[in-house]
């Protein structure tokens, strides 16, 4: 009797080390954008788990001991790249004795490899904030590079799987056809955004900016990651007001209360957007997540005051 | 190009001219000849425009061809800032000299006061100015086995020392690491964070007394990660002695004479998610020296967090608790006195020297115990918030509220009390002032009372890892 919590934690532990039957390969996301794509183009064969939640801020993402496992026994790790995930996965990667998903190697699958990165900074100097040294980290809000990262993951689950490359082609290749699909149906949507100036909390929008024709003023943070001074916000104000900016976009992890403030001196309006995929509510997939931010961005449109 | 088009739209507006008045001209004057000299004209032009069209559809298919390029490369190739990538990259990663390793010096200073004004050492809890700490920090891959790292300190009352100088596997079978050369051993929880990482001004004041300040050792460790979805993890080791104090003052095993003098440690550490944004984890440490003073150190920690990761003012909590037992026997610590009652003499035929014949000190098993609980709330981007009360046993015959010095020893120890509470400003992501607020309590009387505001820096790329998350 007194042996049986004994033999229910070894059942529980020959469980825990078992792999899950149907799939293939074991992969950890660390974020859900890719989460989604992975599974979208994978199907059965990978077992995908994330390490952030999309309401988070990519750079205070905790770094919790339960993740230390997931990599341990992962086959595979996707990541967004270009540095978004430099405050958490270097740590869990040192721990998590697992050779195969280190930078570089076969299992290490970087969504950021076909992205033509912008905002790459000339110089490294922290005067200027925290600055990603291999450009803004932020491709995942414009859909068009959403199809460059499909194609980098599939790539990198036919190098961790390759028996699997059939599906790893046909899904992406459907997946791709689905993007495509919304793409052309949100350049209609987005088409009211052309021309429209906007301010937006942390420097994270230039990709989608660049895509649907968004004119960006400035942030709320006085340099990347470096909180807002009462100097930098009157200078922005000021600015604001000059370009008769109507939007305050508010990113869902950032403090809501300030970018009020802001707009309320302006005269423009706050619309709250996610920068990865699940920070808004019933946002579960990437095409779900960027759909939402566009019909957000629009909708603030039409109750925007002129400053 | 362009003259041989203006040439062909002039004669064309021409012959619409001709066409149009042709009728009447056909009416007054119908000259075959003229007929003829018009229709070889017209037959001339039509060449022409066939000849334009034709030279047109050319250009078409060019542009055609081209337009198909553009999109192919820019759909399906990779991107011009791609294409340098070398065959077979997997990862787009920062571009490092493999020769530099990553440097990094922390700056950071106090200012303190206390109700005393005893005028001490300012890190010991006295007056004034203070660089508790300047930390040189360097770390590498050396090769794909193994990587390395070193601290340098130095502050206010020492200067520069190697704190640590170690080697750690990268690529050992079955989950396991060794580290080996001078480091933090694995103790308990915050005995092996450094100074700067720690979410106080100084470190715990029961870590002091127990462990000696950090767990400063030389000797080797093995880690072991559990291949299961539960983590836990458990630490081995060896060293020569563990912790600074214990090691100068307590231990004196510097140079042991055989393997039971050395300190055995183990630690088992495992973590459990209690919800998606509730979590605990809990630590064991036992470490023991066999031989010499008989010293065996029980530890527990528990570290509850609530990490929400939400937009909110609010952005988490931490809650800290830390307790030990530390059994050890200290020689010459009791005087010996013979059948007679006559205290025992070094050579009992020669009369009492307090030099060259003293008294006998036998050695006394001591068992303190000690700890601190704390939490830390976090507002915002830039602020946290929080209290501390740390207790420990220490010798009642020579209290020193520095906190930082191990007194000589008594039979009966005291209990100190310190309460604190500390606000935390980041301006930045690498920039940091906390004001410290402590109120000391020894032998059940209100002690000392201290401000300290610490001012922190860090220049370079600064993290020691998962250990200090």
């Amino acid at each position: 009797m007194a042996l049986r919590p004994v033999r229910a934690t070894l059942a529980l532990l020959l469980l825990s080390i078992a792999l899950p039957a149907n799939a293939a390969i074991r992969v950890v996301a660390t974020f859900p954008d890719l989460a989604d794509m992975t599974r979208q183009i994978g199907g059965e064969r990978v077992d995908v788990v994330t390490i952030a939640e999309g309401n988070q801020d990519p750079h205070k993402v905790p770094v919790k001991p339960s993740f230390v496992t997931k990599l341990n026994r992962a086959d595979a790790v996707v990541v967004m790249g270009l540095g978004l995930e430099h405050a958490f996965l270097p740590p869990l990667l040192e721990v998590a004795r697992n050779a195969k998903i280190a930078p570089g190697e076969t299992g290490y699958i970087d969504a950021s490899l076909y992205v033509t990165p912008l905002e790459v900074p000339t110089s490294q100097n922290r005067t200027q904030g925290e600055l990603h040294p291999l450009g803004n980290p932020h491709f995942n809000l414009d859909p068009v590079q959403g199809k460059l990262m499909a194609r980098a993951i599939a790539e990198g689950l036919e190098r961790v799987d390759p028996d699997g490359a059939q599906t790893y082609q046909s899904g992406l290749a459907r997946y791709t056809a689905l993007l495509d699909a919304k793409i052309a149906e949100w350049a209609k949507l987005a088409a009211p955004l052309r021309g429209v100036k906007a301010v937006s909390y942390h420097p994270d929008l230039i990709y989608l900016a660049d895509r649907y024709g968004i004119e960006l003023i400035g942030t709320i943070e006085t340099k990347p990651g470096v909180p807002a001074t009462p100097a930098h916000l009157e200078e922005l104000i000021d600015e604001m007001k000059q370009h008769k900016t109507q939007l305050v976009v508010r990113e869902v992890a950032y403090e809501l209360p300030l970018a009020q403030t802001v707009a309320e001196r302006t005269g423009a309006r706050v619309v709250t957007i996610s920068t990865l995929t699940g920070g808004l509510p019933d946002t579960n997939t990437y095409i779900e997540f960027v759909e939402a931010n566009l019909k957000a961005l629009v909708g603030a449109l039409s109750t925007a005051g002129s400053p | 190009m362009d003259r041989h088009r203006i040439a062909r739209v002039g004669l064309a507006a021409g012959l619409a001219t001709c066409a149009c008045f042709a009728p009447g001209l056909r009416a007054h004057a119908a000259d075959p000849s003229d007929v003829n000299a018009l229709q070889q004209q017209l037959a001339v032009t039509q060449d022409e425009l066939a000849k334009t069209k034709s030279e047109l559809q050319e250009t078409k298919d060019t542009l055609n061809a081209l337009k198909q390029r553009v999109e192919a490369l820019a759909a399906a190739a990779p991107s011009a800032a791609t294409s340098s990538l070398a065959p077979g990259t997997t990862a787009r990663l920062a571009p490092v000299n493999a020769d530099n390793p990553a440097i990094s010096f922390v700056v950071d200073t106090t200012a303190r006061s206390n109700t005393h004004g005893d005028g001490g050492e300012p890190l010991e809890g006295g007056n004034g100015f203070a660089l508790r700490s300047g930390e040189l920090f360097i770390s590498a891959p050396i090769d794909p086995f193994l990587r390395g790292y070193a601290t340098i300190n130095g502050n206010t009352t020492q200067g520069f020392d190697i704190e640590e100088a170690a080697v750690v596997t990268t690529a050992l079978p079955w989950n396991l690491t060794v580290k080996a050369g001078r480091y933090f051993a694995d103790v308990g929880r915050l005995s092996h964070w450094h100074d700067e990482a720690l979410p106080f001004v100084d470190r715990p004041p029961s870590i002091d007394r127990l462990i000696g300040g950090e767990s400063r050792a030389e000797g080797v460790e093995v880690s072991w990660l559990a291949p299961t979805e539960q983590f836990i993890q458990i630490t081995g080791g060896i060293y020569n002695s563990i912790g600074e104090q214990a090691g100068t003052v307590l231990n004196n095993t510097f140079g042991v004479g055989s393997y039971s003098e050395l300190t055995y440690l183990v630690h088992p550490t495992t973590y459990f998610d209690l919800t998606d944004t509730f979590n605990v984890e809990v630590g064991g440490t036992y470490f023991a020296v066999p031989k010499d003073n008989d010293r065996h150190l029980y530890g527990v920690d528990v570290t509850f967090r609530h990490q929400p990761g939400t937009s909110g003012f609010y952005q988490g909590t931490t809650l800290g608790i830390e307790w030990m037992w530390n059994n050890q026997r200290f020689a010459n610590q009791t005087p010996q006195f013979n059948t007679t009652g006559a205290p025992l003499l070094t050579d009992p035929a020669l009369p009492f020297d307090a030099i060259t014949n003293p008294q006998v000190f036998g050695s006394r098993f001591n068992t303190r115990q000690g700890g601190y609980a704390y939490f830390e709330s976090f507002f915002g981007r830039r602020f946290s918030a929080g209290l501390r009360v740390d207790y420990s046993e220490a010798p009642a015959d020579n209290v020193n509220t520095s906190l930082l010095y191990i007194a000589p020893l008594s039979p009966n120890a005291d209990q100190i009390l310190t309460y604190s509470m500390f606000v935390t400003w980041m301006p930045s992501e690498f920039h940091r002032l906390r004001l410290q607020l402590d109120q000391i309590v020894a032998r059940g009387e209100p002690d000392d009372q201290r401000i300290t505001l610490q001012w922190t820096a860090f220049l370079g790329s600064h993290s020691h890892g998962f250990t200090t998350r």
